[in-house]
């Protein structure tokens, strides 16, 4: 059952950061609710008050500038991420995320920012933006400041969001020549959250060689982590089939996974060893067609 | 096929509960409100094995809001079972008094004013438990040091089966070929949409009233007049939409009981729905088994003989698990002729959830290792996987012997479809196989272990002044569309139009008895009590016609679509509705009464008619990940007459759906006695994107024991599936997977095993 | 905890409520204003039985606070058919048998209705299944389902079709 709260709806943002300042470790945010809500009615989320963003419009955007990159709202729907032509265009690793993540009836409700800020180590957008290079902005009442969404997560379920803090908005970088993204979860069932999932960003330089790479494990950690050994191996070689598996082999010696009662410990790294040699195949081969 | 001479049956028609349950009409147990109502909940306990020392209820009695609360002190403290021709085997207080043994045993119940009241309620309930040693592992219940879970069964084994015949040692002499292995049989989770939910209400008159999702009010009638001492009919059981049974709704569950209770103690309405947790942790589940299994044939693929011997994980109280035991042990046998059989089980109680009955019974699990076996032999032996089935399968008129008399059957007929429509698959890609399974299942049981005196099922159809034919019958319909599938058979049998049946379910003030929807029983038993009923409605009928019509004696009548008329001369007639008001007249203005019942005698041990089908699954397998994807999934399938054409495709493809899931979704892991995943996240069901295309080839063949020659289909469908995508994996890959579900690490962990050169896991 | 006040149209009508904050959607809709067609059947916004339009897109009324949906347009199953006609998916369910039970029907309905209005013409049955993923079913396996919606789409109960 969900406990009682006190209920606030700021008609902006600037009201709404001065609820947090006001009541700091004493209120909640709510927007899409799609996470939040189920761990409220198992009376593991008890909250004086609850602020709900979910109607700040000033938060849905998508906005894309050649030079600042990607923006996308805090309150933006991941259905309206899955369907925004300019992200198929631009960030088509996005959408395609976005198109299997849970369910149309929670991807017309949840947003980018809520799911952001749950810090799930098995949530699909945080892999692939970190892949990505984003960067999430943080307002409080004080003022703004950006962080790196790979330094976002201090620990299973934690952000480094401050009590009177909350996500603004998504950056991501724009997309560099000759680089291509590939994501990819392991699950029984299709939209399903991933046993582990894995996400590529790989960039062709001269002479055909890995210039740029940024691989991130999902759900085979506390939080998502870059397989920075395995980047390592990739940048300055021309990767070929041994290199790929090599990648898979290493990305795996990297992760720090869990067993459940899902998979084993050895299992997750068997399968991130498996996804990771084949994303960074898929990526390369797109890379070079680019 | 041939062309259908019928009027009504095996057509595509609206169900007659269509236009409620699509415009969001249909009001089933958990939309239930009574004026005054309150709300229950239960606490349950969190140890698998302990003794209660202590319920102090006097804190949780001084919430506001709070009405009662009771625990089983608070009752009668009846031991009640669903066998109740076998009292050692009612071994279940529902609100248990001395001891708990599961993890979620109902301890005690609260109503108050709202669910989340009640709900707070449960905090501050004190009980004082003894923890004892538990077991949840049947292998080490059995051991002799094991702790006792119910006080004299000794070793926790509480039923052993025994089925035999021929001489198996000497089969055994007499076989080329020998080959034994050992599964592992999980459980699996009914997961009905509708939790199990139910209203009480009893009132000073000392009657009772209970809306709930169940598979069979008269059970649940019966039941609670024994646990509450109350008349049976003074207990009144309505269930007008049930969200699903599937098996596990026809025993007393908690919610009707501690409803019931509460209601009892205060006199007005009490409602108690299961969170889908509870559902998950403290009903009853398919069971799981270890099977040994050791088969002897000749090398040119007969069989000779098999010996079996079955540990089944029987959990906390028997429930219906002694019929899943013997049944398990039966369609070990099918579809085949086997000189000599020897069939052992052992039920082992363990501190963990119930195992009970599930679509299947217990023959999915048999399937599982029978079928998968006959495949590794045929592979040994270099011989095709249909010619072995041909070669030994069942035929109509054999004796299964001291056990059933199969009458028709249509298994030949499905193997040979079934070879067709591989052959014309051609060549596959490579980790790409399709694997078969032949299963036989039952069409209603013959034993009354429930010790009911009353028919099997039983109709009464009234014809009204304007023709409409009010159709009583206690058949539950639980989304299998028996409502439909009875109003068929009366309006063929009676010769109206299906829209003149107005059928009357789901209450026990209003209805005859009737076993109940479970054990496939209601299209065979059900369709021939109404068939009886609308053809003594029809004579009685016809009486008034021939003393109308005058025809001379040679002459025969009959109704069809609305039309009474000559049979020799159709177009004399007059319509259906003429001849009512007439007959309704001359009988001084009583309306025309058919009854019609129906008890099988002298079946044998287990049921009058079998179903057949040959299944053939087509599935990919991801040799690194170990992912299975199920590309289709085609039945030859003998269910007689075909009776409801789109209830039998929606039972067939719904089959596949849970038996897919039993082969490779539905893992339910349960760790010292805890269920590890009582949830939808972790629980995995299958969805419409993962739901592979289903083909039906329907067999023809009559079985004159099912009305219209009809016979059961849905549960006989559950059989081989998971046997069937254990083939495919097998031919696919060469891997031999003893385990169901088959879950992806296990494949990737057989692979590697083959690889070390350990052969078969 | 203060209540607050919810105005809100259902099946077209506007309704007011003044209810806890904390009342789902699904509670304003069945407990509040007695539309019992929709369900519920988890706790863990997995099953989909909850299903309703909020203007126009399928949600989990199990998972939106009521308080959400001010001024907003919900559609339940029971807003569906007009004076008495049936909508096409409706009939479609009924031709195909695509229910059994009939408890998940009134959110797998819903959703087959959002899916059709957002995607008339589905490129193929994949795509169907896709937009009815949220929805899980235990009796029919999905295939009814996925027939009914998909002659809908074909135009197979278009007016003077």
């Amino acid at each position: 059952m969900i406990h009682d709260f006190t209920y606030l709806r700021p008609g902006k943002v600037k009201e709404a950061l001065a609820m947090l300042a006001q009541h700091r470790d004493g209120a909640k945010i709510i927007c899409g609710g799609q996470s939040l809500l189920i761990i409220m009615r198992q009376g593991l989320v008890v909250t004086e008050f609850l602020v709900d963003i979910k109607g700040l419009d000033e938060l849905n955007f998508i906005t894309y500038d050649p030079r600042a990159g990607l923006k996308i709202g805090a309150t933006t729907t991941h259905r309206t991420i899955e369907k925004s032509p300019l992200i198929k265009e631009k960030y088509p690793v996005l959408a395609a995320m976005e198109e299997k993540l849970a369910s149309i009836q929670v991807r017309n409700w949840g947003t980018i920012g809520g799911n952001l800020a749950h810090a799930d180590a098995a949530g699909d957008p945080a892999p692939v933006l970190i892949a990505l290079n984003a960067s999430v902005t943080i307002a409080s009442s004080a003022g703004v400041r950006s962080v790196p969404l790979e330094e976002f997560y201090p620990g299973l379920f934690e952000t480094v969001l401050a009590p009177d803090e909350m996500v603004t908005e998504v950056l991501v970088p724009p997309p560099s020549a000759r680089t291509a993204a590939a994501y990819q979860k392991f699950n029984l069932l299709e939209s399903d959250q991933g046993i582990v999932a894995v996400a590529v960003s790989l960039s062709v330089g001269d002479g055909g060689v890995c210039k740029d790479a940024r691989i991130v494990l999902g759900n085979a950690a506390p939080v998502p982590i870059r397989a920075k050994k395995t980047e390592r191996l990739l940048i300055e070689s021309a990767p070929n089939e041994e290199i790929f598996a090599k990648a898979g082999e290493t990305a795996a010696e990297e992760a720090d996974p869990v067993a459940d009662i899902h998979a084993s410990e050895d299992y997750r790294r068997h399968l991130i060893a498996v996804l990771t040699g084949r994303l960074t195949k898929e990526a390369w081969e797109q890379a070079c067609q680019a | 096929m041939t062309t259908n001479t019928y009027s009504v049956l095996n057509r595509r028609v609206h169900n007659v509960d269509g236009h409620a349950k699509v415009t969001g009409r249909a009001t089933y147990t958990f939309d239930v409100k009574l004026p005054g109502m309150l709300y229950g909940k239960i606490l349950r306990s969190p140890h698998p094995h302990a003794r209660i020392i202590s319920i102090d209820t006097t804190e949780a009695l001084k919430l506001p809001g709070v009405r009662a609360v009771v625990t089983g002190k608070d009752t009668l403290g009846v031991k009640q079972g669903i066998w109740r021709r076998y009292p050692e085997l009612c071994d279940e207080q529902i609100l248990t008094i001395e001891k708990v043994r599961y993890i979620g045993e109902p301890v005690a119940a609260v109503a108050a004013v709202t669910e989340e009241i009640a709900e707070a309620a449960l905090d501050l309930i004190d009980v004082r438990y003894e923890v004892l040693p538990f077991v949840d592992d049947p292998m080490e219940a059995i051991k002799k040091d094991a702790p006792i879970i119910h006080e004299g069964v000794e070793r926790n084994v509480n039923v052993t089966r025994h089925i035999e015949w021929g001489d198996v040692e000497e089969a055994f002499e007499e076989a080329d070929y020998v080959r034994e292995d050992w599964f592992k049989l999980g459980g699996q989770a009914h997961m009905c949409m509708e939790t199990r939910a139910a209203v009480a209400s009893y009132t000073p008159d000392k009657k009772l009233t209970v809306y709930t999702s169940t598979q069979s009010p008269y059970y649940h009638q019966a039941l609670l007049a024994g646990v509450l001492g109350l008349r049976e009919s003074d207990i009144r059981v309505i269930a007008h939409y049930v969200g699903g049974g599937f098996g596990g709704k026809f025993e007393l569950d908690a919610a009707q009981f501690c409803a019931s209770v509460l209601s009892m103690k205060l006199s007005k309405p009490v409602k108690i729905v299961f969170t889908r947790e509870e559902d998950f942790i403290a009903t009853k589940r398919r069971t799981p088994m270890f099977y040994y299994v050791r088969t002897g044939v000749k090398k040119d693929g007969t069989f000779c003989a098999r010996e079996a011997r079955v540990f089944t994980n029987g959990g906390a109280y028997t429930g219906m698990g002694a019929t899943a035991l013997y049944l398990t042990g039966f369609f070990h046998s099918f579809p085949y002729k086997w000189k000599a059989y020897r069939y052992d089980g052992y039920r082992v109680y363990t501190n963990s959830l119930p195992s009970s009955s599930m679509r299947g019974f217990g023959a999915p699990q048999a399937m599982f290792c029978s079928e998968q076996q006959i495949d590794w032999i045929a592979a040994d032996l270099g011989l095709d996987v249909i010619d072995i089935r041909r070669k030994n399968a069942h035929t109509a008129g054999y004796e299964v012997p001291g056990q059933a008399t199969i009458g028709s059957c249509g298994l030949g007929q499905c193997l040979d479809k079934i070879e067709e429509w591989i052959k014309a698959k051609g060549p596959l890609p490579k980790n790409r196989a399709i694997g078969i399974s032949a299963a036989g299942f039952m069409t209603g049981g013959i034993f009354n272990w429930f010790d009911s005196p009353y028919s099997f099922s039983s109709a009464v159809v009234t014809i009204n002044v304007d023709g409409v034919v009010e159709l009583h019958v206690g058949a539950q319909d639980i989304g299998q569309g028996s409502n439909t599938t009875l109003a068929m058979i009366c309006a063929e049998a009676l010769g109206v139009k299906l829209e003149n049946i107005k059928v009357h379910s789901g209450d026990t003030d209003h209805c005859p008895a009737d076993l109940g929807a479970w054990g496939s029983r209601q299209t065979l038993m059900a369709g021939n009590a109404v068939k009886m009923a609308a053809e003594d409605a029809k004579k009685q009928l016809l009486e008034f016609a021939n003393a109308k019509f005058g025809y001379n004696i040679i002459y025969d009548l009959d109704i069809k679509n609305d039309w009474v008329h000559n049979v020799a001369r159709p177009e004399r007639g007059m319509h259906y509705v003429d001849l009512v008001k007439e007959a309704l007249r001359g009988k001084d203005g009583q309306r025309i009464i058919g009854r019609g019942h129906y008890t099988p005698h002298r079946k044998g041990m287990i049921s009058p008619a079998y179903s057949y089908m040959v299944q053939a699954v087509e599935a990919q397998i991801d040799a690194e990940t170990g992912k299975l994807s199920i590309k289709s999934c085609t039945t030859a399938h003998d269910c007689g007459q075909p009776i409801n054409t789109l209830g039998l495709i929606g039972q067939l493809e719904g089959a596949a759906s849970m038996a897919v899931g039993y082969g490779c979704l539905e893992n339910m892991p349960v760790e010292d006695g805890k269920v590890m995943n009582p949830n939808l996240v972790d629980y995995k069901i299958i969805r419409a994107p993962d739901m592979p295309e289903c083909e039906i080839i329907e067999i023809d063949t009559f079985e004159p024991e099912g009305p219209y020659g009809a016979k059961e289909a849905g549960e006989g469908l559950t059989n081989p599936t998971a046997a069937a995508l254990g083939n495919a994996i097998f031919h696919a890959t060469g891997l031999q997977m003893k385990q169901a579900p088959i879950m992806p690490e296990m494949i990737v962990n057989a692979y590697r095993e083959k690889k070390k050169g350990g052969g078969a896991p | 905890m203060e209540k607050q006040l919810l105005r809100f149209y259902v099946n077209e009508h506007e309704y007011e409520l003044f209810i806890n904050p904390k009342t789902l959607l699904v509670e304003a809709l069945r407990d509040h204003l007695g539309f019992t067609g929709t369900k519920r059947g988890c706790d863990t916004a997995s099953c989909g039985v909850c299903t309703v339009m909020v203007n126009g897109m399928a949600v989990k009324g199990c998972t939106v606070l009521a308080v959400q949906v001010g001024g907003m347009h919900i559609t339940t199953v029971e807003g569906l058919e007009r004076d008495g006609k049936l909508d096409p998916v409706q009939t479609a369910f009924l031709d195909e048998g695509a229910y059994q039970c009939g408890f998940c029907t009134s959110g797998m309905i819903m959703s087959a209705r959002a899916f059709l209005n957002e995607t008339p013409a589905p490129k193929d049955t994949m795509e169907i299944r896709r937009g009815i993923e949220g929805n899980l079913c235990r009796c029919t396996g999905y295939n009814s389902i996925v027939r009914a919606i998909d002659a809908v789409a074909k135009g197979k109960y278009r007016e003077g079709a």
